[in-house]
């Protein structure tokens, strides 16, 4: 198949929503990208990433959204079409600037995606992007399918150019990963000139200074600004109605929601009671649209995710315009017929349907939907979430936990968010214990490190991965030093924003095109600032914990580095550093003195107990001959022998050499 | 003896503040870890029998039934418990000024003669860095002088006894204070396969008190000196009533009552002052610390003594009668002074849920009604 990048006018693809993103802000002759990884967003700045040089494009992969930002607007600045893209999280991180931004407007057209993430498939929260386009004042567009993905993304830079500030285009996982047919449309012929103008008369908006000051003319402007994107909603093609003229009940609705509708209109075969008035611009409302869409029926059910936006903005035009329309009965979140948290569905629009219509629907009897979840479980192993095997962070969480142990002062960890933010669960020994937004456990921990003064006398631990260092950790760990906190900062250094795909960060040599990048040491940066450091391989489990004790029992701020590349990182996958092998004589199994240690409670994938023999054995599929086992063992009957591609010399070394034979 | 598990010995030791660090569970498993003066369970080892319940000296001590195993008698309300000698002793020519010893250097003497003569093969001592003792294996006489002097914090000295074993040596010694000497005790009444005493060969009590938190120490003392600067610490004879620490800078006195803050709640409950579960057990002699008091409770016990003085590892004199009755009088007033507060506590022969201790009634009887006196 060719590259995204290839396809002819006309085409026909099967993308990703993400894709046709991508496509869309292809056809729009974007110049400039910037983004921070995060799911469900990550593969727009990873496609155009890839196509950054055949579509002459500068993509980069920055520091936090709010430089994402910060970055994209630039070119706008410059006359440029750029892109900014982020997870909703992202957005919280960016919104100091965007408030700015907004302010200040932009010049060549400047979108702004924004991905939400309802039901948290991929999250630690369901957090909400629309809200943000009413605060900021900015208009919001939200593509119902594929197709949409692509056209809304061309028209929105259109859009941006028109009225001179960033436009916001909200994706949401089902259709950012989901994939539909794409018809692709010209790629233009653009000449990308980068200028800044800034000689102009001070207030100019393409020549001048760009600032939000003075701020009520400014901010006057950009309210008639937004009244003009209004008046071309108001004739959107984004924008539609299918049903009968007069439906019985109107479903107003956005985004996949459309779709979940559809699917349940025709589940029920209620077409010719139900109207669906889909709106992919929803902020601001074409109120003239939807007023009279509004008068055509008596009977309101608002379709969309989480939290009841748009229902309380068509509320306010209903009240607003009774007169004229006439009074409403409402349904949907707030009178409790579709729930405020969760994904949607088809099945929560068909039961709120059913129940407001009074039509009965059966989708599958009870004793068969019964059957059918028993079957569909009953043959899969029972697993819970774990860590990969060889995963480094299994290691760290050891010699953290163990080393709070130890320590016993009832020490705790606070962290944020990466795959070490299972450590909450069993996974990683429950050691974590508070889970909060990228860079907040070392913050916290900032705060928690001044409490001594109150009688609190635990050890106070935090812990960031590499990525999240730079994103975000930097701030706290300053404010941590500079007030004498006590804490310490285990920096879990797998090589790469793993979580999210090995996208590149600050500390890797390469960034987003592959082109060599300057390197930022973190160990260099937090001795710069002051704190005392130290770094270990978490494979050395006993030698890390030593580590993290003695730096327990320091005063101030101390920062150990934990670096170990991700068991799945592509330098790493396939190979193996050790070969392992469990002597049988020596395994304890599960007596007194062991009670199956490495396969309970280390709990590596990799590690199998045998019942029948009751011993312990590695599962040579699965292990990944990190070797960590190896040292964890009591009695040392896992040995590690190097793992050479020709013959099997075994490396004799430490715990384990009386194994070798 | 009833034993249960680690879950067990979590909530019915160290939950109930009653743990005395000994080191009795640690060392067995990958489950117990002592970190400065402080054992901690890392991971529940879900098994509901384990060797650190059986081994712990505040959870279900069946004190006859150590004492049966050694010195081999049943447990009476004898304050110093059983013995066959009494007597005064110091370090003979042999050992004389080789150590910073903490009295006469008795113990240091005595193991000295057991690596020359072959009697064992390895000992389980007590070192320390900072104000955190550290037990240790030692296999010659050098080791042993290292680790003369006593550390008055409780240490997990047991630990090193399990690091020997698993080491295999097959002749071990074993020096102490009562409750880690409790710990042995039991432990050889557990030792399956082995030998009536197992690879134990040797084991020397040291009369105590009581002993100090490591930690509760350490913050006390850095306060006040240098911890690298610390040489040595003592508890001179009343009417001092100062604990004293030896600096490379002269000595440092923290008052007594201060420190005895730092005492471990499960010392108030040890029923035992010289060791009785021992070969032989070493003091400071009352009124001269320069010597010791030694008891010789074993028939082995009592022949390295006299090889010890035939060697000139040891020089001995009969103990003053004065000083003998004053041991015992010490000796009897701890013994009650714990059963009664263990009984309060709710620790002593409970008949359901844990207890610390398990002995006989009548015995209980006679050493609150101070009959043992
Ligand atoms: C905590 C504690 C409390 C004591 N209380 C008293 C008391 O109240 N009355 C009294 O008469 N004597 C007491 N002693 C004993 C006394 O301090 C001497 O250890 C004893 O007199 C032997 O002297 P020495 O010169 O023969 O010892 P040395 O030859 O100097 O040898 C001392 C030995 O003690 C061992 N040791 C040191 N510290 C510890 C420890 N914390 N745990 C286990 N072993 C250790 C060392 O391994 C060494 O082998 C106590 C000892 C300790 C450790
Ligand atoms: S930790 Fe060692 S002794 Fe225990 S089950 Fe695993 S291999 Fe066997
Ligand atoms: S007293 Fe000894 S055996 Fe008992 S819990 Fe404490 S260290 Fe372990």
């Amino acid at each position: 198949m060719s590259h995204l990048h290839e396809e002819k006018p006309g085409n026909r693809r099967l993308c990703m929503g993400n894709e046709a993103i991508v496509r869309g802000a292809l056809e729009a002759g974007v110049a400039v990208a910037a983004g921070y990884p995060g799911t469900p967003a990550s593969e727009i700045i990873e496609t155009l990433s890839a196509l950054a040089g055949p579509m002459n494009l500068y993509v980069e992969w920055s520091v936090n959204e709010k430089v994402a930002l910060e970055v994209a607007s630039s070119a706008s600045f410059a006359g440029l079409r750029s892109l900014a893209v982020m997870k909703q999280p992202g957005l919280n991180v960016a919104s100091d600037y965007l408030l700015h931004l907004s302010g200040s407007g932009t010049r060549g057209g400047m979108v702004l995606v924004s991905a939400d993430d309802p039901g948290a498939l991929s999250s630690v929260n369901e957090g909400e992007t629309r809200p943000y386009a009413k605060l900021m004042e900015v208009p919001l567009l939200e593509p119902g399918d594929f197709q949409e993905a692509k056209e809304m993304t061309v028209w929105a830079f259109e859009l941006s150019e028109t009225i001179r500030n960033v436009v916001l285009l909200r994706t949401v996982t089902r259709l950012s990963h989901a994939s539909g047919t794409v018809v692709m449309g010209e790629l233009p012929e653009t000449e990308k000139q980068a200028r800044f103008k800034h000689d102009g008369f001070i207030i100019d908006p393409m020549e001048g200074v760009v600032m939000s000051p003075p701020v009520e003319w400014k901010h006057s402007q950009q309210q008639e600004k937004l009244k003009q994107a209004q008046a071309l909603f108001e004739t959107s093609p984004f924008n539609t109605y299918e049903g009968p003229d007069a439906p019985e009940l109107l479903i107003i609705t956005s985004s996949v929601c459309t779709l979940y509708c559809k699917e349940a209109v025709a589940l029920l075969d209620v077409g010719e009671r139900v109207g669906i008035l889909k709106l992919g611009t929803t902020w601001p409302l074409p109120e003239k649209w939807v007023k009279k869409h509004l008068a055509t029926s008596d009977t309101v059910l608002v379709v969309e995710e989480v939290l009841p936006f748009l229902e309380g903005e068509i509320k306010i035009l209903a009240a607003e315009s009774v007169a004229e329309i006439g009074a409403k009965t409402f349904y949907g979140k707030k009178e409790g017929s579709l729930p405020t948290t969760g994904e949607m569905n088809p099945d929560r629009v068909v039961a709120a349907l059913s129940t407001i219509l009074g039509v009965e629907y059966i989708g599958q009897e009870a004793a068969y939907a019964q059957r059918a979840n028993e079957i569909s479980f009953a043959g899969a192993p029972n697993r819970e979430a774990t860590f990969c095997p060889g995963c480094p962070h299994r290691a760290s969480f050891w010699s953290i936990n163990t080393a709070l142990s130890m320590d016993n002062r009832n020490g705790f960890v606070c962290g944020d968010i990466g795959c070490y933010s299972m450590a909450v669960l069993p996974a990683g020994f429950s050691t974590l214990k508070t889970l909060h937004a990228m860079g907040s456990g070392t913050g916290v921990a900032s705060g928690f490190g001044k409490l001594s003064p109150f009688g609190m006398d635990q050890s106070v631990v935090a812990v960031c991965g590499d990525s999240t260092f730079f994103h975000s950790v930097l701030p706290p760990l300053v404010n941590a030093i500079h007030h004498q906190s006590d804490l310490t900062l285990i920096v879990l250094d797998n090589s790469g924003t793993a979580m999210t795909g090995f996208q590149s960060h600050p500390g890797l040599a390469a960034n987003a095109m592959g082109e060599i990048a300057a390197v930022i040491d973190i160990p260099t940066v937090c001795q710069a600032l002051g704190a005392r450091v130290k770094v270990a391989d978490p494979f050395e489990v006993m030698k890390t914990r030593e580590l993290l004790l003695g730096l327990l029992d320091e005063k101030g701020v101390k920062v150990l580095v934990l670096k170990q590349a991700c068991a799945l990182s592509p330098e790493k996958k396939h190979s193996k550093a050790w070969e392992m092998t469990i002597d049988e004589s020596i395994c304890l199994g599960d007596t007194c003195g062991c009670n199956r240690f490495c396969t309970r409670i280390f709990a590596c994938p990799g590690l199998v107990w045998d019942k029948e023999k009751g011993k312990a054995h590695i599962d040579e599929v699965v292990c990944t001959g990190c070797g960590v086992c190896a040292e964890i063992c009591p009695v040392g009957a896992i040995g590690k022998g190097r793992a050479e591609k020709k013959g099997k010399k075994r490396a004799s070394g430490g715990e384990v050499s009386h194994l070798e034979s | 003896m009833q034993v249960r598990g680690g879950k067990a010995l979590v909530s019915e030791v160290q939950e109930k503040g009653l743990c005395v660090d000994c080191g009795g569970c640690v060392g067995l498993c990958p489950y117990f870890r002592s970190h400065r003066g402080r054992v901690a369970m890392l991971f529940d080892c879900g098994l509901d029998e384990g060797r650190c319940h059986a081994h712990c000296p505040k959870v279900e001590v069946d004190l006859d039934a150590v004492s049966r195993q050694i010195p081999g008698v049943p447990y009476t309300e004898a304050p110093a418990g059983y013995f066959r000698r009494m007597v005064k002793t110091r370090a003979g020519e042999k050992m004389v000024g080789r150590a910073p010893y903490q009295n006469g250097g008795t113990v240091s003497s005595l193991l000295a003669l057991a690596f020359d003569s072959g009697l064992i093969d390895a000992a389980a001592l007590t070192d320390r860095e900072g104000l955190i003792p550290r037990p240790r294996v030692v296999t010659d006489v050098a080791g042993v002088l290292a680790c003369a002097s006593s550390k008055y914090m409780a240490s997990p000295t047991v630990s090193a006894v399990h690091e020997a074993i698993a080491a295999g040596f097959q002749r071990i010694a074993f020096v102490g204070t009562p409750c880690q000497a409790t710990s042995v005790g039991q432990m050889r009444c557990q030792i399956p396969g082995h030998s009536e005493n197992g690879p134990i060969a040797l084991t020397i009590g040291l009369f105590c008190t009581w002993a100090l938190d490591a930690r509760a120490l350490t913050s006390m003392a850095s306060a006040e000196m240098d911890l690298q600067a610390i040489t040595g610490m003592d508890v001179p004879p009343p009417p001092a009533s100062v604990f004293s620490f030896k600096t490379q800078n002269g000595s440092v006195d923290i008052p007594l009552e201060r420190v005895r803050e730092a005492i471990p709640e499960g010392c108030r409950i040890c029923p035992d002052m010289t060791a009785e579960f021992t070969d032989l057990s070493v003091g400071a002699l009352e009124g001269d610390t320069t010597w010791n008091s030694l008891i010789c409770r074993t028939a082995a016990g009592e022949a390295l003594f006299d090889a010890a003085l035939k060697k000139g590892y040891l020089e001995a004199a009969p103990m003053d009668p004065a000083q003998a009755a004053g041991l015992l009088k010490a000796s009897a007033v701890k013994k009650a002074r714990a059963m009664a507060r263990a009984r309060e506590e709710g620790l002593l022969n409970n008949a359901e849920g844990a207890s610390a201790l398990r002995v006989e009634p009548a015995v209980v009887d006679r050493i609150l009604g101070g009959t043992g006196q």
